[in-house]
């Protein structure tokens, strides 16, 4: 297929997914339809990165991103979401679900969504979490040297197809217990890989059909608990296991353990993300290192952060937050990165309200590289984040 | 030359931080309004209703989420808000359900009672103002039919 053919064929599907957001929008009595939206506008300046390699290795500039969301309640057992994004990766089908509920505690939800992996990803709109970027372990493009880290451990949305079962018990009216089971078509990548390739996965120009026939599983499991009037805690643990290459042999295992903390006004959250990747070894010159023996097949890349939240008047919150990835394994020969390469990030910020649905997102970011950059040397590097961000 | 540049940046952040705060400051001191409602102008029986639903409900989105949805049927507020319950760690439970329902129905009958105005048809049902009264105007009436439509 030729790419003026492959071109077409995005408008046209991105065409089609506009009617129908619209068709369905059209009003009527029995359904109940809401649309909402969302925004946002950033600009990172990152006064120490070197200019001429600052781009593609680094967004330093304005990034867009948007999105626009249906929610349709044809009943309380069946509801229909539908969400088209744009940013950093082009247009992109979010979610297109539909949920058909048995009861709180058993509801089937198909089609194309993000599963459920993690307490970050509920929030991964960005008019809904008060900094510009998202947590490292989640990142999706606005890290410095994101092409040697390859991004985060999950990059955020992660929309896939397929099927998830999933429910919320109720246990007296204090506790609350969210379970979710998945299968679905999995990351991707080229023939003999060295990891996932993230922008493959959401790309579209395969349609979003799986590229190995053999699905991915998962589940998640929270718990929240009411500690007062205004106050709750979350515990939460999730998995995902699947096969990300054409070959079917290469897995991948991610696991994640998630805190929140919620009193008054003041939110805290950490949150650990781990994903073993194997990768091809049927090539062994394009590695920096030898490959050993046993156990050289795989990386291990771990990310975490903690983050503190606090509503200082209604309309201003101040963040701040630590958040770092932890990579150890052999790497590409070209890659800066080496064995084992760490990078933690100093965060502080403020979101300001300026009307109802309109934020300025103000911060800093301090850098601390495990790796010197091979042109500079610098191993400390620094960002700052100027952005508007609105919903609708 | 690297390290000096390497040493910088920490002094770079520490001063672009007390800019930021700065300039959020300003900003603070230009605008006075946030996401959510002025409790103090919503009538007395409601306010912990609407308190119970700015807590809630910001634990995943911003309030202007709801607040702007314009959403005027009751029953719609129902389906949103069960939807929203079932959500993973919502931390909703269904006598907050309640509570978030009666605050949303009030903030409903209010949107509703301002289409009819902006209409020019009679409004629908009673219902007290969300916006601040002049400073003349008696404050809003606080009787419990104007308090749950």
């Amino acid at each position: 297929m030729n790419s003026t053919r492959k071109r077409a064929l995005r408008w046209l599907a991105l065409s089609t997914m506009l009617a129908a957001l619209l068709a369905l929008a059209t009003p009527a009595s029995a359904i109940e339809r809401n649309f909402a939206g969302s925004a946002q506008l950033d600009y990172m300046f990152v006064p120490t990165a070197r200019s001429a390699q600052a781009s593609p290795n680094t967004f330093d500039g304005f990034t867009m991103e948007f999105a626009g969301k249906l929610a349709v309640d044809f009943s309380d057992k069946i509801s229909a979401n539908m969400k088209v994004c744009y940013g950093c990766h082009g247009f992109e089908a979010d979610m297109m679900y539909f949920d058909l509920r048995v009861a709180d505690e058993l509801n089937f939800r198909v089609g194309r969504f993000s599963p459920s992996f993690g307490a970050f990803n509920l929030r991964h709109d960005p008019a809904n979490h008060r900094l510009s970027d998202k947590p490292l372990p989640y990142d999706m493009g606005r890290m410095l040297r994101m092409r040697e880290w390859k991004l985060g451990v999950l990059p955020s949305p992660f929309p896939d197809n397929g099927l998830e079962v999933n429910g919320t018990k109720a246990i007296g009216e204090s506790v609350a217990l969210d379970y979710a089971a998945y299968v679905v078509s999995g990351f991707k990548a080229a023939a003999n890989p060295t990891d996932i390739d993230f922008s493959l996965s959401h790309s579209a120009q395969a349609y979003y059909v799986d590229d190995n026939s053999r699905p991915t599983f998962g589940g998640r499991a929270s718990l929240t608990v009411k500690l007062g009037d205004t106050s709750d805690l979350t515990l939460g643990a999730s998995t995902m296991y699947g096969t990300y290459d054409p070959a079917h042999d290469l897995s991948y295992l991610i696991v994640g353990g998630d805190a929140t903390l919620r009193f008054d006004k003041l939110n805290i959250r950490a949150e650990y993300l781990g994903r073993r990747t194997e990768f091809a070894t049927n090539q062994p010159n394009i590695f920096k290192y030898a490959l050993a023996t046993s156990n050289g097949d795989f990386s291990m890349k771990h990310g975490a952060y903690f983050e503190v939240e606090e509503g200082l008047t209604p309309e201003l919150d101040l963040v701040g937050r630590v958040d770092g990835l932890f990579r150890v394994g052999n790497v590409e020969a070209s890659s800066e990165l080496n064995r084992r390469s760490s990078v933690f990030r100093y965060t502080l910020g403020t979101a300001y309200a300026i009307e109802r649905g309109l934020r300025i997102k103000l911060s800093t970011e301090l850098w601390e590289f495990s790796d010197p950059d091979t042109l500079t040397g610098r191993k400390i590097e620094l960002s700052m984040h100027a952005a508007v961000a609105g919903s609708f | 030359m690297i390290r000096s540049r390497s040493r910088t940046a920490a002094p770079i952040a520490a001063f672009a931080a007390a800019a930021l705060v700065a300039i959020v400051a300003l900003f603070a001191s230009a605008c006075q309004r946030g996401e959510g409602l002025d409790p103090s102008k919503l009538p007395e029986n409601i306010r912990a209703d609407y308190e119970l639903f700015a807590n809630r409900c910001s634990k995943c989105h911003s309030l202007a989420r709801p607040l702007t949805a314009n959403i005027t049927d009751d029953e719609q507020w129902v389906l949103y808000v069960n939807r929203m319950r079932r959500q993973p760690g919502s931390g909703i439970s269904r006598t907050d359900q309640d509570g978030i329902l009666r605050f949303l129905k009030y903030y409903a009958a209010d949107l509703r009672r301002q289409q009819a105005e902006k209409n020019g048809a009679p409004a629908p049902q009673a219902v007290p103002v969300l916006t601040p009264p002049p400073p003349t105007a008696a404050p809003p009436p606080s009787t419990p039919e104007a308090g749950a439509p």
